[in-house]
């Protein structure tokens, strides 16, 4: 049902559809323009017009009971389209030309050609037009040109000299858009950041999702490569050449997609779509294309389920924009077709800084995706480090409840999130919306239901830990003849870091086959009571109760080997195969007699890994064995009476013997001697004269002074004269003088 | 173009649509909207007049006739073609008369 208006026509009423009047008024409005510079302009006006009411007489004779589209539609199209008279006339021209002067005289005032000679378009343009011009002389697409003034720029800097040069030497005119050929647009219906991909991919007529791939390629396998580089390090020589290769040519990509960004127009108008795609542009098709446009939009909106009133909002917006396209439409194939998009008024300037907000736009919004990125890679790389951890789990788990909540904690905890990256990255690339919030709701659910398991696990595995069992023994050891113990750690059983023979898990715990052996050692040096060396181990273990934790305790074998005055240690304790991990420690404390020295290598240290995870309850010895420990390794201590003291014969020189010292527990402190404490302190202050005296030295003959002394025939000579050396340099100008103390550093 | 215009105005006086059929119908076809430009140009040179009809089925229309000056156009255009056809023919008859013997 359509509004059926009476409208004056060359002087009958004639009743016609609203909307077939409209499209015969921008037709009029259309051919008004079109012979704008035709002399009788008017005179052919009402000709045609007259013509069009003689038909529509003809029809409503016929029986019709008002003037419809189709009807003006034929009409318009037996009149010819406003394209089509333009083309014409320069045909015609050319065959009348050369026969009669009166008749060319006439005709000289249709469109001049504008094709020889170059300018800027004032119609066509981002900041001056240069490229538009450029491109309407050369026939082709402004963006190819555009794309070209940026390629130099970025290159050379020669573009932007070259843009300023033009814009000040053409001439600007209102330039008749190219409108026949295909143009490059960016595509705003189907755009995922900027519709960049999808322009490219309607201009050169191939799937959508190829040109955004291309785009995301180099950071897809950026991030593969990192991935491959750290877990298998095949890659380590050309280690900073691949990621110089994928991150700067990512990078490049970027640049690209944020430089064509700011350059190629949007298709907002129906006009531009349809150029943008390379179909013909007519009142036909542009309707077509509207059509569609709003069919596709129905459509999306009801996928998205958007409420009501959003949906009639933007219908509205649609119908007003229908009715602007197409006046604006016939007018722009003749004139330019691009710009009405861009409100004319917009100066060069801010110009310029829109195509640099919108490169901004771009980094931050790669910022964000580098983000998101990021923080994708630290799961998957969480999955793949649980993944190596793997075997651990039967030891650490026990109970079938428990490795199924871990099983459940690791999966939804890590894995929900991991799917849910993926799942929007790929729905982004494919330019699918999700249709429902549900599958997001379904993710945040898994992830509590995993973080809940875990929670779980937590309080199931530290039931285990409830209570410590101890248990002390003595080893036997030989007396050092030389008076001096040095202890190590055996390294015979330290495979290397192969993964076929058993798996090592960074030094605290072993897995070699079907026997575990944790490292879960510290070894603790002890004034002796006697004249003797002693070595007690401590076996600690946790449990869930005390009869469990005794149990645990008692599978704990450790040993050592002696020779002479070398102790070499067991790099761990050994548990039996299907041994649980509840914290079992060992505590080696050595006791060393007064006068006799003793060594820590640097292997323990290195070797020896001791946590400590559990609370105790009894007694205050424990203090002994939780506070660190009070030595370093490599150096030699004595046992005096007030506790080790450093001999001076270290393996590392360094002038101060800070962390231990001070990471010492108050009882250690108190055992500590004044004396020794004083002679660090001296020992600090000569360090500290030293270095001052390092530091002023140097600066002494560097003073320069610097006169000027007046010299008769021109200008001052300068004098400069160094403080020890008292030699004199004359420099007759200030740029040689100070070339001068630059090059002699004298200041 | 003109010319084929200005020949079919010569036989008589005739307005714009008939115009167009009988181009149609000599298989020539043009545009309405490419028509009344020109007729409106000639009729500014001096080639053509007009007058007005009246008609009881629509607004009046204008009938086309030709000039004087209209008239010695049109001996000149017409001059022009038949040297162009013969030029024409000129050269591409030696093709058919080698075709023939």
């Amino acid at each position: 049902m359509k509004k059926v208006i009476n409208i004056n026509f060359q002087g009958r009423v004639i009743p016609i559809e609203e909307s077939a009047y409209e499209m015969l008024k921008v037709y009029t409005d259309s051919l008004r323009r079109c012979f704008a510079n035709e002399e009788g302009r008017d005179e052919i006006i009402n000709d045609i017009e007259s013509r069009i009411a003689e038909l529509f007489g003809e029809a409503l004779k016929k029986g019709s009971v008002c003037i419809t589209d189709s009807q003006v539609n034929t009409i318009i199209d037996n009149m010819g389209r406003p394209e089509e008279l333009n083309q014409d006339e320069p045909g015609m021209n050319a065959g009348a030309a050369s026969q009669n002067q009166s008749a060319t005289s006439g005709t000289a005032q249709t469109l001049p050609p504008l094709r020889d000679k170059i300018f800027r378009d004032n119609n066509d343009k981002i900041l001056g037009g240069v490229c538009g011009g450029l491109a309407h002389y050369l026939k082709v697409d402004p963006a190819i040109i555009r794309v070209a003034f940026a390629l130099a720029t970025i290159g050379w800097g020669t573009g932007v000299v070259l843009y300023i040069l033009l814009w000040v030497i053409l001439p600007s005119r209102s330039l008749t858009g190219v409108s026949s050929s295909k143009r490059l647009y960016r595509n705003p219906d189907e755009k995922v950041i900027a519709g960049v991909a999808s322009g490219i991919a309607s201009y050169f007529d191939i799937a959508v999702w190829v040109p955004r791939l291309i785009f995301a390629l180099p950071l897809v396998t950026g991030i593969l490569s990192s991935f491959f580089n750290h877990y298998f390090h095949w890659l380590h020589n050309n280690e900073s050449f691949s990621r110089i290769v994928f991150s700067s040519f990512g990078g490049t990509l970027l640049v690209i997609y944020a430089v064509l960004w700011a350059i190629i127009p949007e298709a907002k108008t129906a006009t531009e779509k349809l150029e943008m795609r390379g179909e013909k542009v007519d009142l036909n098709s542009i309707k077509n294309t509207i059509q569609e446009d709003l069919q596709g939009f129905k459509a999306r909106a009801e996928k998205w389920g958007k409420d009501v009133s959003e949906k009639a909002q933007q219908m509205g917006e649609e119908v007003s924009q229908l009715g602007e396209e197409v006046s604006q439409s016939v007018k722009d194939t003749t004139t330019s077709v691009v710009n009405e998009a861009r409100p004319m008024a917009q100066s060069g300037i801010s110009r310029l800084a829109n195509a640099i907000g919108i490169l901004f736009k771009a980094f931050f919004m790669f910022i964000g995706g580098v983000i998101s990125l990021a923080l994708l890679a630290a799961l998957v790389a969480i999955l793949f480090a649980g993944a190596s951890v793997f075997p651990l789990k039967d030891f650490v788990l026990d109970s079938a409840p428990q490795q199924v909540l871990a099983w459940l904690f690791l999966l939804l905890f890590f894995g929900i999130p991991i799917i849910a990256f993926i799942t929007a990255f790929v729905r982004r690339l494919m330019g699918v919306k999700s249709g429902n919030n549900y599958l997001g709701y379904t993710f945040a659910g898994l992830w509590v239901i995993g973080l809940v398991s875990g929670v779980f696990l937590l309080a199931g595995f530290s039931k285990h830990f409830e209570v410590k069992a101890r248990e002390k023994q003595e080893y036997v050891i030989a007396q050092p003849t030389s008076g001096k113990l040095l202890v190590t750690v055996a390294d015979s059983e330290i495979s290397t870091t192969t993964i076929s023979s058993g798996i090592k898990v960074s030094g605290l715990l072993r897995i070699d086959g079907d026997s575990l052996q944790l490292s879960n050692i510290s070894v603790h040096v002890e004034k002796s009571s006697d004249s003797l060396f002693h070595v007690t181990g401590t076996r600690l273990s946790n449990g869930k109760d005390g009869e469990e934790a005794r149990k645990n305790l008692v599978n704990i074998q450790y040993g050592f080997t002696q020779q002479d005055s070398v102790l070499k240690l067991n790099r761990g304790i050994h548990l039996p195969p299907n041994a649980k991990f509840r914290n079992q420690q060992l505590v080696l404390t050595i006791q060393v007699p007064v006068g006799k020295k003793i060594q820590i290598d640097r292997s323990v240290r290195n070797r020896f890994f001791f946590i400590n995870i559990a609370e105790n309850e009894d007694g205050d010895d424990w203090s002994d064995f939780d506070s660190k420990n009070n030595w370093r390794t490599g150096v030699e201590y004595e046992m005096t009476q007030e506790g080790l003291k450093r001999t001076g014969n270290t393996d590392n020189p360094k002038s101060w013997d800070t962390d231990n010292d001070e990471e010492n527990s108050p009882m250690q402190d108190s055992r500590k001697s004044r004396r020794q404490l004083e002679k660090e302190l001296e020992k600090k202050n000569q360090e500290l004269d030293e270095i001052k005296k390092e530091l002023e030295k140097p600066a002494e003959p560097k003073k320069v002074a610097l006169h000027t002394v007046p010299s008769d025939k021109r200008g001052f000579f300068y004098w400069l004269q160094s403080a020890n050396s008292n030699s004199a340099v004359i420099r007759e100008d200030k740029v040689a003088a100070a070339a001068y103390i630059f090059y002699h550093k004298l200041i | 173009m003109e010319f084929c215009i200005l020949s079919i105005i010569r036989q008589g006086e005739v307005y714009p649509s008939d115009l167009v059929e009988k181009m149609k119908s000599a298989n020539l076809h043009i545009l309405e909207g490419t028509l009344y430009p020109l007729l409106t140009r000639l009729k500014n040179a001096g080639v053509l007049t007009y007058r007005w009809v009246e008609s009881n089925s629509g607004p009046p229309r204008k009938y086309f006739v030709m000039t004087d000056q209209g008239l010695q156009f049109y001996h000149e255009l017409e001059l022009t073609w038949n040297e162009l056809a013969a030029a024409v023919s000129s050269l591409t008859q030696p093709l058919t008369s080698t075709n023939n013997s």
